[in-house]
């Protein structure tokens, strides 16, 4: 039968040509809008309806339209539809299917974090560092990867809400402009409550607001943050400067309590720098020495060479005598009576003579080539001691830098609450943050705010601070504004937006414009103003581009200012220190994964197990073996109850080696209940324990095992290596005297355990032909690298990698490519006082895998670049490859991780379980903004396949094709032109690494970095017995103990006291 | 009970399985024709909303290939013109024509002219054009004689087994770099693709990937 769709108008002389058959009302009328409806949606031609009733080829014809409508078409029986739609103008630099950099930078508290960021088609994908700045080496921390991940979060605020119910943008302007009239009439002050930013245009609107509010209390809070750091520099070195630190100047450090190779307390000039003094090519190298003191481990403390475990209420005292003793060898007498004003008590506490002793020793020696540092959370007397300690010793001034503040003094939380409390304040403004979450004596900032009349509160989230207020305005994430900030180092940068706001958020200055009575702008003139003034380059139009191209302005690092400590104030300061408090310290602190809560809500940092506890979605009461055992804990995950006066919070209890005595550490950020879905419920919040006078560290808390038990979701239980030596360490003394390679290429470390005396390894099998031009390899040094995560989350943001909650991270099934395997190392059964020691493990790519050979469908094979390749369509989900993967990196999808909500529980009759369960019947959770982030190079697996790392094949490929387009030419090429050049392409991994431990590329090429460095005497491959010939080397970490410290003959010993 | 079974049944294991041995080859025959891209894939020819044709504008106006598919040489996606490129001419050319209604409205109003995609590789297979047409791939040997279609059809099979063939053996797809774009060009008298497509291999060094992660990340 043939259809026919448009049936031509009848002849005039036709017999039923009067007879008017129309479609509908429509075409009886012949509207503009019939016509437009009808040539849309039946391209292929128009369907008829008769008028009068449907007949059996009315019916089919119809059916046939329908299918036409459900995307069928007319040649739609066939395929499916699809579509190719582009854009109707050209968007400027915008070419589809190519990424587009732009660069910024992510307002943190001590800076700027430089930032180049990837854009597919206008949408951001994945956060890389900015290599040119001079305070990065192209690597970011893991806040900065997970960032992209939040600005994609569809629990964020959309909406303006008055009084909780929706509003208007206008609605809040007109609001805005009556407080204003208001707080004029009846002479209130105004309060902006905002976080700690370093932005040289916030200065400038605060003068502004200044001027319009004259009695305006611009407070800025970091609740991580000692509340009075900012006035204790400025009692010490003079008003508005910051202490910059040259970890890159420092050959002896010692942290007392500093975690700066995390990247969240110094940015990336920290571990950037501390890492470049440990970077050994031969072991004739120069090494730097780190001491560390703390309560818990850190990853700092992880990568120490002498580590003391020390209650955080006492490190106050242990400083004081450390500086008595620093005193008294270099005869300084300005420090010698600020030590002695400490308080008697601090002086009865017992340390280690010796270990102060040698270790002042060799700090002494080194100079101003010392650095004794402490973090900003520390008490004032700390500070002013430490930075005593380092005049005394002389690096103050080499090692320690001051750089004018780019915040001016600002109030402090303490001078609102007061301010509150007697009524001045009429309007408060809570600018990001969260101060009715995450702030110290949080009750009583409660009821000093309730007294205010208007309260709004600009969040990226409908929070614990919206709750209270009166206008909710949805935030602008600073890739989707305009700012501009200052890095660590005084160099003025920029942040440029990546794309509109999404839900049409205000940003911090469109805030401060309004109150200003300012209009609007799309423009970043607020900003170029700033630069103009800051810059005043001649070319303003060049200028402007340039700092837009680059992401900053080079050389607009300022001079170091002078140093000049104030003696009397340190003596001063000391003087007042509270004296000790006997009992069990309760000692809060920032979490690795959340912060101080504000990233609760991204699922990838709630998965990302704490570097140390190997914990995720949730926090636990550290304390030492001997603390759980006097407790009576005894297992991880047992709940204890911790009380301090009124308050009191129970949670789950973890075992700690390596952490103090008398000491439970709890982790702020969690417990959080006005959030969105995925950061809801997880943990427990222990803010109400953080007070202002206590200062982090709680004294004489009551802590009681209960009976209760909570699983703690770890995805790595054993701490212990079981005898293999898996990673391998040597103190650089071993290392001098073992130098170079055996006929077989293999170093000292390539002959531990059992690599020593094993035959070695025959093929009988003929591996896969290795023979293009670029043969991929990867070295890590296990000497720098400090266990961070930050390649975790990079690799996750890069690979479209899912996030499996809880439940199934109890069961082993986190998907992570890349882990970070945490160890803890003794030697004659000193539980309580180990090293640490991280191993990042992923993929070995080995060119003789045991993976590829057992796959029934041959869904893994071996390229000929040595790459280890997976074909997630082929797989058919045996997991055999899994089985015999001795490394266990093979990560396999049980559930749809990526389709279905991961997060949700459904009750069927009696039973409660997870969505996931449900298979194909399951809820999905297509979140068209969490699409947005997926790299669209990378497939996005589904159920039952097998993933594993793949060394960013994407990025490898598309480096290639770049090298050849951009080299083809006619006539003959040389294949060297073809060639990736060295730096041309990085893993995510490597790419993000704070202190550049990752190194990779062409092997085969040695003008790659990474071909000297696979080649190095201290390198080794895992688990190189079994033959499985991986592409990755391990560097073998090396420890510089100093020879004359205690204990300094079991430093790095782990490997060379292992028996096979 | 000595003859409970008929004689018959005595070859009747042998015929069902004869005859189940010719209904499943029967059965793969089928799909091996039937369902494979050779087939369901070549000849497909949607309706496109605006009836362009490759003829007119190439064939004879002359037009460049990148005239429109501005971005082939650089990226993975080979873009399909935007409004604005069909603009520039025809706000002069045939400005009134009722077949480019839909482009005139596109470009008054700024919603996209929806283009019935005619190729289309499954979404776990990145292609990428930029390194084809640099590497002497010219468009005919995927897409087919494009600049003789009045309306575009699939013509390749573009099937992973098609892919590589090619990928195997590419002397049989090369050309000189100038000529990627010229849809009609054939080797010189005397010449053959396998010979000058052999030279071209070696001068240029091509060698494509036949492993996996070269098309499947």
């Amino acid at each position: 039968m043939k259809r026919v769709f448009e049936h031509p108008t009848p002849k005039e002389d036709a017999p039923n040509a009067h007879r008017q058959y129309w479609r509908s009302v429509g075409e009886l009328e012949d509207t503009p809008e019939f016509r437009e409806w009808l040539h849309k949606e039946f391209p292929a031609g128009a369907a008829e309806i008769e008028a009068d009733g449907v007949s059996r080829r009315n019916f089919l014809q119809l059916m046939g339209a329908s299918l036409a409508l459900a995307g069928f078409g007319v040649a739609g029986c066939r395929r499916p539809e699809a579509y190719i739609v582009p854009y109707t103008k050209g968007v400027e630099w915008v070419i589809p299917g190519k990424a587009l950099l732009y660069a910024t930078s992510m307002p943190r508290r001590f800076g700027g974090m430089p930032l180049v960021v990837t854009t597919f088609e206008g949408r951001p994908t994945k956060i890389e560092g900015n290599p040119l700045h001079p305070a990065s080496n192209g690597g970011t921390d893991l806040f900065a990867q997970a960032s992209i991940l939040e600005l994609y979060d569809p629990d964020r605020s959309k909406q303006f809400f008055e009084n909780q119910k929706p509003a208007s943008k206008e609605g809040f302007i007109e609001y805005l402009t009556k407080v204003r009239a208001d707080l004029k009439a009846n002479n209130k002050r105004l309060a902006i409550l905002t976080d700690p930013d370093q932005s040289p245009t916030r200065q400038r609107l605060r003068e502004e607001l200044e001027k319009t509010f004259p009695d305006l209390l611009f407070v800025t809070n970091d609740p991580l943050q000692a509340p009075d750091y900012s006035a204790t520099i400025g009692k010490l070195f003079g008003a508005d400067k910051k202490p910059h630190y040259r970890l890159d100047r420092a050959e002896r450090v010692l942290a007392i309590d500093s975690d700066f190779l995390s990247g969240e307390e110094l940015g990336m000039e920290a571990p950037q720098g501390f890492s470049n003094g440990r970077r050994l090519k031969t072991a004739n190298d120069p090494m730097n020495r780190l001491y560390v003191v703390e309560n818990k481990f850190s990853v700092t403390g992880g990568l120490a060479d002498h580590r003391l475990r020390c209650q955080s209420g006492k490190l106050g005292a242990f400083t004081a005598q450390l500086a008595v003793e620093v005193a008294k060898q270099t005869g300084d007498s300005d420090l010698q009576a600020a030590a002695d004003a400490m308080p008697e008590s601090w002086k009865k506490v017992e340390f280690d003579p010796e270990w102060i002793q040698v270790c002042v020793k060799d700090l002494v020696e080194s100079g101003n080539q010392s650095l004794v540092i402490t973090s900003a959370h520390q008490s004032a007397p700390m500070q002013a001691l430490v930075f005593a300690i380092n005049k005394a010793i002389g690096g103050l001034g080499n090692t320690i830098e001051l750089l004018p503040a780019v915040e001016k003094n600002a109030d402090t939380l303490e001078d609102l609450v007061q301010a509150m409390e007697a009524e001045e304040v009429g309007a408060v403004m809570m600018i990001g943050g969260n101060p009715m979450y995450a702030s110290a004596d949080r009750k009583k900032f409660a009821a000093a705010l309730a007294k205010v009349p208007e309260v709004v509160r600009l969040g990226l989230y409908f929070d614990e601070s919206s709750m209270v207020a009166k206008w909710q305005v949805p935030a602008a994430h600073y890739l989707e504004s305009w700012s501009d900030v200052v890095a660590t180092d005084g160099t003025y940068g920029v942040v440029q937006p990546m794309i509109l706001p999404l839900y049409g958020g205000l940003s911090e200055f469109d805030l401060y414009q309004l109150l200003l009575g300012q209009e609007l702008e799309e423009a970043p003139t607020v900003i170029q103003d700033t630069f103009r003034k800051r810059s005043n380059p001649s070319d303003f139009a060049m200028g402007w581009n340039a700092l837009l191209r680059d992401g900053f302005v080079p050389d607009s690092a300022p001079e170091a200012a002078v140093i000049s400590l104030d003696t009397g104030a340190v003596t001063e300061l000391v003087g007042n220190a509270k004296p000790i408090v006997e009992g069990m310290e309760l000692v809060l602190v920032g979490d690795a994964s959340v912060g101080d809560g504000r990233y609760a809500n991204i699922s990838w940092l709630q998965e990302m197990p704490d570097p140390i506890t190997k914990q995720t979605w949730g926090n636990s009461a550290l304390m030492s073996l001997h603390t759980a055992s006097t407790l009576g804990v005894e297992k991880d995950g047992q709940l204890v109850m911790i009380q301090k006066g009124d308050e009191t919070i129970a949670l789950p209890a973890f075992r700690s080696p390596g952490h103090a005595d008398d000491s439970v550490t709890v982790a702020l950020g969690y417990g959080r209940q006005v959030i969105g879905r995925i950061g809801k419920g997880h943990g427990v919040d222990a803010y109400d324990l953080l007070t202002l006078d206590d200062n982090f560290v709680v004294p004489d808390v009551q802590v009681t095992a209960t009976p209760g038990f909570d699983q703690i979701a770890q995805t790595q239980e054993h701490q212990s290596m079981e005898g293999r030596a898996l990673v391998r360490e040597a103190p650089i003394d071993y290392y001098k005297n073992h130098q170079g390679v055996n006929h077989l290429g293999k170093g000292f470390a390539a002959l531990m355990w059992i690599d020593s005396h094993v035959p070695p390894n025959i093929d009988i099998y003929q591996g896969p032909p290795l023979d293009a031009p670029h043969q991929w390899g990867m070295s890590i040094d296990l000497t720098t690298c400090t266990g961070c995560n930050a390649c975790v989350i990079a690799c996750q943001a890069e690979n479209n990698i899912p996030v499996v909650g809880k439940e199934q991270v109890i069961k082993g099934r986190e998907m992570h490519w890349i882990r970070n395997d945490r160890y803890f190392s003794t030697v004659e059964e000193q539980h309580d006082d180990p090293e640490m020691l991280i191993m990042p493990m992923l993929c070995q790519q080995c060119e003789n895998a045991p993976c590829e050979t057992v796959c029934p469908v041959n869904a893994t094979v071996h390229n000929e670049e040595g790459l280890n390749v997976m074909a997630y369509n082929r797989c058919i989900g045996t997991r055999y490859c899994a089985n015999n993967c001795p490394y266990k990196v093979r990560r396999f999808n049980f559930f749809d991780y990526n389709k279905r909500d991961v997060f949700d529980e459904v009750k069927i009759g009696p039973v409660e379980t997870n969505n996931l369960y449900l298979g194909p019947l399951g809820k999905k959770q297509e979140v068209e903004t969490i699409e947005m982030q997926r790299n669209p190079n990378v497939t996005v697996r589904m159920r039952g396949v097998i993933e594993k790392c793949t060394f960013c094949v994407q990025r490898l490929e598309t480096a290639k094709i770049n090298r050849k387009v951009e080299v083809m030419h006619p006539g003959p090429v040389d294949p060297a032109e073809l060639l990736v050049p060295p730096g041309g392409v990085k893993t995510a991994c490597q790419q993000v690494c704070p202190t550049q431990s990752i190194n990779f590329g062409n092997i085969a090429d040695p003008r790659w970095e990474v071909s000297e460095l696979i080649n190095l005497d201290r390198g080794y491959k895992s688990l190189d017995y079994l033959n499985t010939r991986p592409r990755i080397t391990y560097l073998a970490k090396i420890r510089n103990p100093n020879p004359h410290m205690p204990g300094a003959d079991h430093v790095g010993m782990s490997s060379l006291g292992q028996k096979h | 009970m000595a003859n409970f079974f008929p004689r018959w049944t005595n070859f009747l294991p042998i015929k069902v399985v004869i005859c189940g041995g010719f209904v499943a080859a029967a059965i793969v025959a089928g799909i091996t024709y039937y369902f494979t891209p050779e087939f369901t894939k070549v000849g497909y020819e949607p309706t496109q909303p605006v009836p362009f044709s490759h003829e007119i504008h190439v064939t004879q106006l002359g037009m460049d290939c990148r005239y429109c598919h501005t971005q082939v040489e650089v990226s993975n996606h080979s873009n399909v013109p935007v409004t604005q490129t069909c603009m520039s001419c025809h706000t002069q050319v045939q400005a009134n024509s009722p077949k480019l209604q839909p482009v005139r409205d596109s470009w008054e109003s700024g919603l996209p002219v929806k283009w019935v995609r005619v190729h289309k590789a499954p979404d776990y297979v990145y292609f990428n054009h930029a390194i084809h047409v640099n590497r002497g791939v010219s468009c005919v040997e995927c897409h087919g004689q494009v600049n003789d279609m009045p309306v575009v059809y699939h013509a390749e099979s573009q099937s992973m087994a098609w892919c590589l063939q090619c990928h195997r053996n590419p002397e049989e797809s090369l050309r000189p770099l100038d000529e990627v774009y010229n849809l009609n060009w054939k080797p010189a008298d005397g010449l053959k693709q396998a010979s000058l497509g052999e030279e071209l291999k070696e001068e240029w060094h091509v060698n494509p990937p036949v492993t996996c992660a070269g098309c499947h990340r």
